[in-house]
């Protein structure tokens, strides 16, 4: 319990640091805070793919319906960051360029990155069967999981984009004030656990789940995952 | 029987049926013209310009290809054929017998549509080959993605609508890649764009991963 505390005092000081303690980038001016909630937010979406991707390659080795929620879990809550980070990522497009969206390619990237999620979970409720619906959501899942690469890394270095160069650039360079980069690696640790405590608790509600419902083994063996 | 008898056969299949009721042909081909009459009418004399130009091709084949190659599995389990095919040839088989009779359609969808959207929007490629190595990248891949959703789709009794909705998100790299090639072909000689080497990326990854997932795909 102590430790959920912990987080909660540590993501306030990373806000209040966001806001007090790392200067502002030169070009972004006040859009400089956002940083440090919309990458770290776009980060987890693609922790989330990789848990997800993770799982669903477990399942289709393993076939345990088990590996099949977690990757249900991953999925669903991939899905809430890839919005927060959609909607961060807009609200900065409006801040430094005037308008919320202009299908910027990194822009593109992630709204297609989330059809990607949408996708995954409509064909999971396509689906009644739970062993049929766990292994076509997983062949699914695993193929998105293989072209998001190109979608996210190359693709978009074939257009022009307005969107400034990642945190480390082409050139392998780290361009950022060593304050921005503590804070901004501050918020990264700390949305990182935040997913992962999020993800145990809707995983082992899914586990508790399948285990009432016979599916699992071990009823009331609910705070193993 | 090997692998690449089976999906030989599976081919040769597909092909003869086809050829019978020119059904999924007919049913690619005419809404690729009706969509392309649509958007030619709708932008009118001014759609000259090349980005747009390649968009409004590739928004036409997409969505053709979406409507007409889905139908591979589709009509399979209609027929009550599925579980039959399921016996006599193994999965990797017939996904590669079904992938290459919809890439076989896709190219003479395309070789329709492509001289007609030229004639259409009066335009013509300063590179011919490149343009050429594009639509053939880009139809490999598409044809490969639209055949693994498909599959996936007709063993969740789930169809219409669904197919563009899983489709089209992974097909987003092809669709970004090959409007990029199709500008660059309309305006710049050369055959060797980058965009090339992203479609061609694209089309090994699905395939591999085809190869690789077969048995989980149609494990029915």
């Amino acid at each position: 319990m102590a430790w959920r505390w912990g987080l909660f005092f540590y993501m306030a000081a990373v806000t209040v640091a966001a806001f007090l303690y790392a200067p502002l980038a030169r070009k972004l001016h006040e859009q400089t805070r956002i940083i440090y909630w919309h990458i770290p937010v776009a980060w987890v979406t693609v922790v989330a793919f990789v848990v997800a991707g993770w799982h669903s390659w477990r399942y289709l080795a393993t076939r345990d319906l088990g590996e099949d929620a977690r990757a249900a879990a991953a999925a669903e809550l991939g899905l809430l960051f890839c919005v927060l980070a959609t909607v961060s990522g807009s609200i900065f497009s409006k801040g430094m360029w005037g308008a919320y969206w202009n299908w910027d390619p990194r822009q593109t990237s992630i709204f297609f990155l989330l059809l990607i999620y949408a996708a995954y979970l409509t064909l999971r409720a396509a689906v009644e069967d739970p062993a049929r619906r766990a292994r076509l959501a997983a062949v699914y899942g695993l193929f998105a999981a293989a072209v998001t690469p190109l979608l996210i890394f190359v693709v978009p270095r074939l257009f022009f984009t307005l969107h400034p160069d990642p945190i480390v650039n082409a050139g392998g360079k780290l361009e950022m004030h060593p304050r921005m980069f503590q804070v901004f690696m501050a918020a990264l640790g700390g949305f990182t656990v935040l997913f992962f405590w999020v993800y145990s608790l809707d995983v082992r509600i899914r586990l508790h789940q399948l285990r009432q419902d016979g599916v699992l083994p071990g009823a009331g063996k609910d705070r193993s995952a | 029987m090997s692998t690449w008898t089976a999906a030989r056969a599976v081919f040769a299949k597909d092909v003869t049926t086809e050829l019978r009721s020119r059904y999924a042909l007919s049913a690619t081909a005419v809404f690729a013209l009706a969509s392309l009459a649509v958007v030619s009418y709708a932008v009118g004399p001014f759609g000259g310009r090349p980005e747009l130009l390649a968009a409004f091709l590739w928004t036409v084949l997409l969505y053709a290809a979406s409507a007409g190659l889905a139908q591979a599995f589709l009509r399979e389990v209609e027929r009550r054929t599925w579980l039959t095919l399921r016996l006599v040839a193994s999965p990797g088989a017939i996904l590669l017998g079904k992938g290459a009779v919809n890439l076989v359609l896709l190219l003479a969808t395309e070789a329709l549509v492509v001289p007609l959207f030229l004639a259409l929007f009066g335009a013509s490629f300063r590179s011919l080959p490149g343009f050429v190595a594009v639509l053939l990248l880009a139809s490999v891949g598409l044809s490969a993605a639209i055949t693994i959703v498909s599959a996936l789709l007709a063993q969740a009794r789930a169809h219409g609508a669904l197919v563009s909705a899983l489709a089209f998100p992974l097909v987003v790299p092809v669709l970004m890649a090959a409007v990029a090639g199709t500008r660059r072909a309309l305006v710049e000689p050369g055959v060797a764009p980058p965009e090339l080497k992203v479609l061609a990326a694209y089309a090994g990854v699905v395939i591999g991963m085809g190869i690789v997932l077969a048995e989980h795909v149609l494990d029915d």
